[in-house]
């Protein structure tokens, strides 16, 4: 869950993103020092094949690699399409923007500011998750699996 | 007077494009050259030069019933030796690729004998005896109905139809079964459409550029193509099947 005082964007971009295009462009945001939460969301890439005659085998895929993010190694689950951001404050919106830019030179993507992370856990989230599940984290990643991870050394 | 089938509406090249790939009187343009090894490898249904594994004997081994119907339809190939029923199917890009899965099911239906195509949302189908599966396949790889980057053919989790391409421009593939070689600009097949590793790579060419593919894509897109309503023909058409439908549902009577 996340607090609504606090200003979202989301920065979304014409191609879906390589692990060190990813890579590259969270760090100049992260950078930025405004960033509260970030969650990277597009087309999930499972780990194993689930259906067919391979089902249960190793799915080797280039997109699904482990990134660093500060100090910090980020599992990539999905192929990045939009990075969804929770800011300190407004403030930081021009940084983001310019980040962005910098990181962005072959192709367009555009930032929009708005509500992006879920304020409260739906139907679907207590059917889900249960009624015990981890609040905070619900609409950021899923309770039970693989979890957040916490950038360190950012404040 | 003999009928004349006009196969679609438009006046736009991809209606142009539709009618062309339909019409079996018109020869599909082979860009590729796929061998028949490589084929039988993307399908993964058999090891390739393995006998072709039978469902039932061969129609002149087994008692048929007198049948006037029986008489009068020619069976393909495959289905005179007993050949078990095997598929291909495709996934389409929206940005421009070639083909799509209405227009496959189209195609397939116009163009060949003893097929059972099938379109769901954003993937087709087709169903076929192994051996003339085979010929089919690879005339729908080879030709201008494919394109590397923005067609695959996948048996399952077939998702990127619709989602936008990775930064090499190929379309999302969830399994990665083929991979663009950037010293080469090839395409490769590393998994079959099952997913499955595949021991050797199958290259099916290089990515078309984005000049042949708005000509010869058969998919409406305001974005990065012909928008749908820059054909007035079209979209009369639509308009048309759309008020009879409502007005007079299944009896389409004006």
């Amino acid at each position: 869950m996340t607090d609504a005082k606090y200003p979202q964007v989301r920065v979304v971009t014409e191609r879906l993103l390589n692990p060190d295009t990813v890579e590259r462009i969270i760090n100049l945001i992260v950078a930025t020092g405004g960033v509260r939460r970030v969650i990277l969301n597009g087309p999930r890439i499972p780990a194993v094949v689930s259906v067919g005659p391979a089902k249960g085998s190793r799915n080797i895929h280039d997109m699904r690699k482990i990134i660093k993010i500060g100090e910090q190694d980020v599992q990539l689950e999905v192929h990045v399409g939009t990075i969804v951001l929770e800011l300190e404050n407004r403030d930081f919106i021009p940084a983001i923007r310019e980040a962005c830019e910098k990181g962005f030179t072959t192709f367009s993507f555009y930032l929009q500011e708005g509500r992006y992370m879920k304020t409260e856990p739906s139907l679907v989230d207590y059917a889900k998750y249960g009624p015990d599940a981890d609040k905070d984290i619900i609409g950021l990643a899923e309770p039970g699996k693989s979890g957040p991870v916490i950038l360190q050394g950012t404040k | 007077m003999a009928y004349k089938p006009q196969y679609g509406p438009g006046s736009s090249t991809i209606a142009e494009n539709r009618r062309k790939q339909m019409d079996p009187s018109t020869k599909l343009e082979k860009v590729r050259d796929i061998s028949d090894e490589d084929i039988v490898l993307i399908m993964g249904h058999k090891a390739p030069g393995a006998a072709y594994p039978t469902m039932h004997p061969p129609l002149n081994e087994q008692q048929e019933p007198d049948c006037p119907i029986r008489k009068m339809v020619v069976p393909i190939d495959g289905a005179k030796h007993g050949d078990r029923i095997r598929f291909i199917q495709f996934a389409d890009s929206m940005y421009n690729a070639p083909c799509q899965p209405y227009q496959r099911s189209y195609v397939a239906s116009y163009r060949y004998r003893g097929v059972d195509p099938g379109t769901l949302s954003g993937r087709q189908i087709v169903e076929c005896r192994e051996r003339d599966l085979e010929k089919l396949a690879k005339e729908l790889v080879g030709t201008e109905l494919f394109d590397p980057a923005r067609t695959g053919v996948r048996g399952s989790t077939v998702h990127g139809h619709s989602l936008r391409l990775d930064e090499d421009g190929m379309m999302f593939d969830m399994m990665q079964r083929r991979i663009l070689d950037k010293k080469s600009g090839v395409v490769k097949y590393v998994k079959n459409q099952n997913s499955e590793p595949l021991d050797k790579e199958v290259k099916v060419g290089k990515p078309m550029d984005e000049k042949w593919l708005k000509a010869h894509t058969t998919m409406f897109h305001s974005l990065v193509g012909t928008a749908f309503r820059s054909d007035a023909e079209y979209v009369e058409y639509v308009q048309r099947v759309h008020s009879n439908r409502t007005k007079y549902g299944y009896r389409p009577e004006e």
